[in-house]
């Protein structure tokens, strides 16, 4: 994760559209305490990365990743 | 007014019992009729009790629904009125179903112009740059 490939890793898995619902795939973009890790981190492309925080924050809306992990626990 | 896909997510709590949450689906999907859409909903999808990622009111668990429909908008306010008057729902999120195939033909056309865009900004950049080499310069 910590090493930016040459193509964005979404665009590889073939998703068009990043679904808010697959929190599996969403907590890879996530960092230890559950921010959303930067472009450069994560070697994503600008639209997946913008597709990729929204999804994120419905996400977090919904119980499904948490704001801040490691809190209140 | 035109009908589109949308999508609902409900969070209910996870001590009511499954044909009290089927009977709270019904009294909700009734509302999304309209004579353009005599049958709303496409897909019921329940996946069940799950920890949530935080508590919510402080309930550590909820059942999760996930239901597609397809609908006019101007129902889509006294249908959310319904939702947030009951007790029983912990959260909802109700949004444009983006998975549908109109819609990634919509994207396909935000695509090419967000290339576009791309293109401007890299002259954009490359301008900044040699504006900066010629202060450093002078």
């Amino acid at each position: 994760m910590k090493r930016p490939g040459k193509v964005c890793p979404i665009c590889e898995m073939g998703v068009r559209v990043i679904d808010y619902k697959d929190e599996r795939t969403l907590v890879r973009f996530t960092a230890e305490r559950g921010k959303i890790l930067p472009r450069r981190l994560t070697g994503t492309c600008a639209r997946h990365q913008r597709q990729l925080s929204r999804a994120i924050k419905r996400a977090r809306f919904l119980a499904l990743l948490p704001f801040i992990r490691g809190y209140a626990r | 007014m035109k009908a589109r896909r949308y999508e609902v997510v409900y969070i209910f709590d996870s001590t009511l019992e499954e044909a009290e949450i089927n009977r709270r689906l019904e009294r909700f999907h009734a509302l999304l009729r309209t004579e353009a859409c005599p049958e709303p909903v496409t897909d019921v999808n329940h996946w069940g009790k799950r920890t949530l990622a935080y508590p919510i009111k402080r309930r550590e668990t909820g059942y999760y629904v996930v239901v597609k429909f397809e609908t006019e908008p101007q129902v889509l306010g006294e249908f959310e009125r319904a939702i947030k008057l009951d007790e029983g729902v912990l959260r909802h999120l109700i949004v444009i179903d983006e998975g549908a195939m109109p819609a990634a033909i919509r994207i396909e056309e935000v695509a090419e112009e967000e290339e576009e865009e791309l293109e401007l900004d890299e002259e954009e950049e490359e301008e900044v740059a040699s504006e900066v080499r010629e202060e450093s310069e002078g």
